[in-house]
């Protein structure tokens, strides 16, 4: 099917207008008015409207697009055999989203429902990959046998204080996944890895 | 590529299809082991045990996250009307 002039513009407008929100969701907060939105992008205020009715639909629409996005690298990885590999994607995700990601799990109680479980279900999928590699290694004697639950709690913790502790660990313009993300990573590799494997 | 539309799993590999069936629009791990997709039950069932067991979470806490994930699915719809 062609797709016309028309609506190749709406879907660029689109595209835009969600870009935009990652940017203005991460500096100034999940509770913005669209008119901020609007401006940003320089589009028109009656545009937003058209794309996304209310700032509920942008909002689960911006977390759906995050979803997808990270689900699409962890799915690639899932397969591989590597806790290593996967975690180090996973930080590369995250590393690339970093602002908006803080931001996220430091909001996470506040927002509306449906957000609250697109943010569930953005976790669930992190989860369900990071299951299937750390079970192939328990499998295989290179990682503790430990509940798959407590190995991803302990790794998003860990992850999730250095985000939600930015201000502590590194500078105002500076990535904390940069900057701390390979000691986390061999830090946690040890933790559950089975020595002299 | 097809995603499952029974829990939205990317389906990319034929071995990703239920029976190795790339015509099917369910995944492996939505199938009973007759090849049929799993009832709404089965399948929230068999989401709140996944989310307990990798996250963790509070066995009612975790069937409300398997709802709202199966909420937008188009094999669930109808439960949700």
């Amino acid at each position: 099917m062609r797709i016309s002039k028309r609506q190749i513009q709406k879907l660029n407008t689109r595209r835009k207008i969600i870009e935009t929100s990652y940017r203005v969701f991460a500096e100034k907060g999940f509770s913005v008015p669209s008119s901020l939105i609007a401006k940003e992008a320089g589009v028109a205020h009656g545009s937003v409207f058209v794309h996304f009715p209310t700032m509920n639909d942008l909002l689960v629409s911006v977390l759906s697009d995050f979803g997808q996005k990270m689900g699409a690298s962890l799915h690639e990885l899932s397969k591989s055999e590597s806790v290593e590999a996967f975690l180090r994607e996973h930080l590369r995700v995250l590393e690339k989203y970093e602002t908006f990601y803080s931001r996220l799990i430091s909001e996470k109680n506040i927002l509306p429902k449906e957000a609250k479980s697109t943010y569930a279900a953005i976790q669930s999928a992190a989860a369900y990959h990071f299951s299937n590699v750390v079970e192939q290694e328990i499998n295989k004697g290179t990682v503790k046998k430990a509940p798959v639950h407590m190995l991803f709690n302990t790794w998003l913790g860990l992850v999730h204080y250095y985000l939600m502790n930015r201000d502590f660990f590194s500078g105002p313009d500076e990535s904390v996944i940069e900057r701390y993300g390979p000691e986390l990573l061999t830090t946690y590799l040890k933790l559950i890895k089975n020595e002299g494997v | 590529m097809k995603t499952c539309i029974a829990c939205g799993m990317p389906m990319r590999e034929i071995s990703d299809f239920a029976g190795s069936d790339p015509s099917k629009d369910y995944c492996v791990h939505c199938s009973r082991p007759d090849g049929e997709m799993q009832s709404f039950k089965e399948k929230r069932e068999s989401m709140t045990k996944f989310i307990v067991k990798t996250q963790g979470f509070d066995e009612n806490a975790a069937r409300k996250v398997a709802e709202d994930m199966m909420r937008k699915l188009p094999a669930w719809k109808s439960y949700f009307a």
